[in-house]
């Protein structure tokens, strides 16, 4: 019943998709609706209606475009990285939960959570090339720096899978831990790492056969992460414990810790690398965290359970890089 | 407002925390932890209903009721069934029963490339008018659940689950509630399918139980007041409980909408007086759910339900 007060408000600041850049958007996956906050104002702008259900975003390969993916209405909503211009819509991509392309922009895949399968398409068109069905939840996924292999996690199995985006071939599937949800493949090509949301750390995984080598201690509900942009740092979100841990893969230590309540979830970085904004799903907001003082300086009010985000960048001309698939699908920028 | 808000999130977010989310944790069940966290608003709001009838109707219950208070220790059990369903506790049964087989028919159904229509996709107009949506949506729910109610009546096996709601002879604020499992199982499977169907979304499906059901709690109430033809008042539903006389058998055969009386008054089935009748029903089996507790009727039922499927399983 509140978030009638809340959509009244919204629409009464106006329904215009142009916006200027810096600002920042925001999936409020259980309101149907995505949110433009104003980075500099920290206030939400607008809020607009968007499918059903929407929970993570993936820049195309050229940069110029966000695609929002809609869950239940089958749909990515592509919208200017600049300015939030919705631009088009892409319809039958069934049930996107996790999206990302390819490092070579030639694949793109998502990760039908509700429905148990992965789709793996070709970029160019959104030409389905296979989908593979795999029961416990596909929830996350990854691809290795040559464009060969998708690594997804299966949330409810405790398995990871890596598939050949070529043949859509099953490589291999193993047991990591419970509950694993983010995966990341660092630059070297050698190493993911998977979060634990079923526990408090993060595991070091063999691409070639998912063994398990390694394992650090973060917080409970480790879960999503993201890049600092240097190479060797990472952020992960730890939604149970509500923190976010600054994890040094070099190292393979916590090198900081930020408290962010609310169980804290998708991130994304301002271009300045000034700012660190995290959706804050539980308490309905999106928090900024100042990294030099590494600690929440604002939480905008948004949306009911905001999930994916991404800064609108004034110059987006990233060719051929998926700079922030899913906002979670880390490269080194 | 939004100071009412950020308390009414704080709380549920402090109550999620500090006991649901270890429990998930604890037991390895960190895929339901978003439901979870809505569970618990669900919890909440429960709190709040229960309120809002303990103090709000029941007072103007006592003030203005028609029907004099008989035996009251009818109404005790009524009570039991509010507390378990507004907290969650059925609500909670029926979803672990439900969910697999809702989500089996959706994972079909999209499957064969088949999306849930939108009221906003048909109407784009209807994007920019929230509250407009939401009470179509709501209508278009009503009008299900009056289907379903008059399934409740028509087919002689739900009729038994169903009886159960309608031997109340004290029809109170505390009635609405008062149905055995397997009926809100059945009742709910209807619905969630349906809702699916038709692009109802799961955080309107929750408001719209949440304002439905509170509705419902009054249209039961003990007092003499209607809202006309826009919403069911407690004169119009007191009437579909009345009890059957030889001048009126099928008296409730009327008055079936939950919320909206325009599907009674579309479908014929709509009956507007003032005369205050006694309510329950004439079947002694069916009455003598008056002198049992709630699990009493919950077995009692069922087993009348199992006799009108299978006749060999018939006690009465």
């Amino acid at each position: 019943m509140f978030r009638f007060v809340i959509v009244a408000l919204a629409l009464g600041m106006g329904a215009s998709t142009a916006v200027r850049a810096e600002s920042v958007v925001i999936l409020n996956s259980e309101d149907a609706s995505y949110s433009i906050v104003d980075r500099a104002t920290r206030t939400e702008v607008t809020r607009l209606p968007l499918g059903r259900e929407p929970h993570h975003l993936a820049v195309t390969p050229d940069g110029k475009e966000v695609l929002l993916a809609s869950t239940v209405t089958n749909d990515l909503v592509a919208i200017d990285t600049t300015n939030g211009q919705q631009r088009r819509v892409v319809r039958d991509i069934v049930d996107p939960y996790q999206l990302g392309f390819s490092a070579d922009g030639k694949w793109f895949v998502t990760a039908a959570y509700r429905l148990d399968h992965i789709d793996i398409y070709r970029a160019d068109g959104f030409r389905l090339a296979g989908r593979i069905f795999m029961d416990g939840l596909p929830s996350h996924l990854a691809f290795d720096t040559d464009s060969k292999t998708v690594f997804v996690t299966l949330q409810q199995s405790n398995r990871v899978v890596a598939l050949d985006l070529a043949t859509q071939a099953i490589k291999w599937v193993a047991e990591v831990g419970k509950a694993p949800a983010g995966v990341i493949m660092l630059p070297d090509n050698k190493r993911l790492l998977v979060a634990l949301t079923g526990e408090d750390a993060v595991v070091t995984v063999d691409p070639k056969d998912g063994a398990v080598s390694g394992r650090l201690q973060t917080g409970k509900g480790a879960h999503q992460f993201f890049p600092k942009g240097d190479g060797r740092h990472w952020f992960l979100s730890n939604r149970i414990e509500g923190t976010v841990s600054l994890i040094d893969t070099q190292d393979m230590r916590v090198a900081g810790s930020i408290r962010v309540p609310g169980g804290p979830d998708c991130m994304d970085i301002t271009a300045d690398g000034k700012e660190l904004w995290i959706t804050q799903r539980f308490l309905r907001r999106v928090a900024v965290v100042d990294l030099a003082q590494m600690k929440v300086v604002a939480s905008i009010p948004v949306g009911k359970s905001p999930h994916g985000v991404y800064i609108l960048k004034a110059d987006a001309t990233s060719p051929g890089l998926p700079i922030r698939a899913a906002s979670t699908e880390p490269v080194t920028r | 407002m939004s100071g009412f808000l950020d308390g009414w999130i704080g709380i549920q977010n402090w109550i999620f925390e500090a006991v649901v989310s270890p429990v998930l944790f604890r037991f390895g069940l960190m895929e339901w932890f978003e439901p979870a966290f809505n569970a618990v608003e669900f919890f909440m709001l429960g709190v709040v209903q229960i309120v809002v009838i303990a103090l709000g109707m029941r007072l103007l219950e006592r003030r203005w009721s028609p029907e004099r208070a008989g035996e009251r220790g009818l109404i005790g059990v009524d009570r039991v069934y509010t507390v378990l369903n507004k907290l969650g506790v059925i609500p909670l049964v029926v979803f672990i029963l439900a969910y697999p087989i809702t989500t089996e028919i959706e994972r079909q159904v999209r499957v064969l490339g088949v999306t849930p229509p939108r009221l906003e996709h048909l109407v784009p107009w209807l994007r920019d008018h929230a509250l407009v949506t939401f009470l179509l949506y709501f209508a278009l729910f009503d009008f299900a659940a009056y289907w379903v109610h008059r399934a409740q009546h028509r087919f002689s096996w739900w009729w038994a689950l169903h009886s159960l709601h309608h031997s109340q002879r004290q029809v109170t604020v505390w009635t609405d509630d008062r149905n055995h499992v397997v009926d809100d199982l059945l009742v709910t499977l209807v619905l969630v399918v349906f809702s699916q169907f038709v692009g109802v979304q799961p955080d309107d499906y929750v408001l719209i139980l949440m304002i439905g059901r509170l509705i419902e709690s009054w249209s039961h109430a003990n007092v003499d007041q209607n809202f006309g033809w826009l919403i069911v008042g407690p004169r119009f539903h007191r009437l579909h409980h009345a009890l059957a006389s030889d001048e009126e058998r099928h008296i409730q055969d009327h008055n079936f909408a939950p919320v909206f009386p325009v599907w009674d008054i579309l479908f014929g089935t709509a009956l507007y007086d003032r005369k205050i009748r006694p309510t329950g029903v004439a079947e002694m089996h069916i009455d003598a759910d008056n002198g049992r507790g709630w699990i009493g009727q919950q077995v009692t039922v069922f087993w009348r339900f199992l006799g009108a499927l299978v006749p060999r399983f018939n006690r009465a």
